[in-house]
């Protein structure tokens, strides 16, 4: 029979736990809102810089005059994939779900002959690939107010532009948990060189794209904008994960809540039974103590 | 009248319909009014001023950027952006803007010279 003073620890033990779940939801939650916030203002300047770049580009239609910034180099030979995670746990499969993701994309690089080499953004990305055999070029931690996200998004841009200059590197690719909605995430990719054209077809359409006056001339521009864009490029991502990550935490932390609540209910009933059974035995001993005298 | 719509990487800073709004443009300064030819320009640090009537109604320091003219609509992209309202030579080195700006000299100097220069204010 089980003790019932260890079912009574037990259950206090479970409902402090179902406590802290359930205050970690509400954090949780309330973090999204901000996270959500900060990513829709920052849209407006991701949108409007990608319009003027695609404006610029889409004026000349063969990529040869491009910077290789902008378009990559012919025969890449080297990969960066910036991996972008969370810097603590407790999310349920979000960075799971992204290092899985991750493994199939290498293998897939590698298959074509491309060597990976990685920039983990959080903590959970470098713990993940510390043992890994991949090489892990700069790795970035504790990102937890908007301006560190702002100051990382900045190294990172520096640090790829530096890496491609100096021909460590051919490719850039961003890896992150996309935001679909508060129960939903999913591990995507946005490659940074070559720059991947966005959907922004119908803007290209209108007439009035190609008939912009530029100044300075369009190199110089391109010179200033395309730094610009990897800085929105990354930081919107970083943005979008962190979204992601107190989306995937509130709906874990709610499943663990209510999980803890069942636990308790069982281990309620289990406890009043064991009582039962107690009182029932006693009285069996009293009563069969009596008869016998 | 034109619409300004001030926009920085974190957010979007102010968006108001003006008459006239002078700006800091890489080869020179130029005013953005209503029905301007579409341009896209790169800014450099400088001043940038809302007028009306001839008359400046705000002005503000910026550490450079991008702008996009397109009919009624201007489109600041600034990466620093400090109100001129209540900055003297006192105060000036205090705020965000200057403090972010560390290392940067030119921009730096322009925004003293900014905040010293009378014109404008």
């Amino acid at each position: 029979m089980p003790n019932l003073k260890d079912l009574k620890t037990r259950i206090a033990s479970v409902k402090s736990t179902r406590k802290i779940t359930s205050a970690m939801k509400m954090v949780a939650a309330s973090k999204l809102r901000r996270a959500q916030e900060l990513a829709e203002s920052s849209r407006f300047y991701s949108e409007s810089l990608s319009f003027i770049l695609s404006s610029l580009v889409g004026g000349s239609k063969d990529s040869s005059g491009l910077p290789e910034l902008l378009v990559g180099r012919q025969n890449p030979k080297v990969a960066l994939l910036i991996i972008n995670s969370s810097d603590r746990g407790l999310c349920g499969g979000f960075n799971s779900s992204l290092f899985r993701s991750a493994v199939i994309w290498i293998k897939e690089k590698k298959s074509k002959g491309i060597e990976i080499k990685l920039m983990p953004i959080g903590k959970k990305a470098s713990a993940f690939y510390k043992r890994s055999d991949q090489e892990i070029l700069e790795k970035f931690e504790d990102l937890n107010t908007n301006d560190r996200q702002l100051e990382v998004s900045e190294q990172v841009k520096n640090k790829i532009i530096e890496l491609f200059e100096s021909n460590a590197i051919d490719e850039v690719s961003i890896l992150y948990n996309k935001f679909i909605s508060a129960i939903a995430q999913e591990p995507t990719y946005k490659s940074l060189i070559p720059l991947e054209q966005s959907d922004s077809k119908e803007n290209s359409d209108e007439e009035n794209t190609s008939s912009f006056e530029f100044e300075p001339d369009k190199n110089e521009l391109l010179e200033y904008l395309i730094p610009r864009n990897f800085l929105t490029q990354v930081y919107g991502s970083i943005l979008e994960s962190s979204a992601a990550e107190h989306a995937a935490r509130m709906t874990s932390m709610d499943n663990a809540t209510r999980n803890a609540g069942d636990m308790i209910d069982g281990l309620t009933m289990k406890y009043n039974r064991t009582r039962q059974a107690v009182i029932t035995k006693e009285l069996i001993e009293i009563i069969s103590g009596a008869e016998a005298v | 009248m034109i619409e300004l719509k001030v926009v920085s990487p974190k957010k979007v800073i102010f968006q108001k319909e003006i008459e006239m709004a002078v700006l800091p443009g890489t080869e020179g300064d130029f005013a953005a009014m209503q029905d301007h030819s579409p341009f896209i320009s790169s800014l450099r640090p400088g001043q940038m001023a809302i007028m009306s009537n001839n008359k400046t109604e705000e002005s503000f320091f910026v550490s450079g950027g991008l702008v996009m003219l397109k009919g009624k609509v201007c489109e600041v992209l600034v990466d620093q952006i400090e109100s001129l309202k209540d900055l003297n030579k006192d105060n000036y080195k205090q705020t965000k803007t200057y403090q972010e700006l560390e290392g940067n000299e030119t921009a730096l100097k322009t925004f003293e010279q900014v905040v010293n220069s009378p014109s404008y204010k």
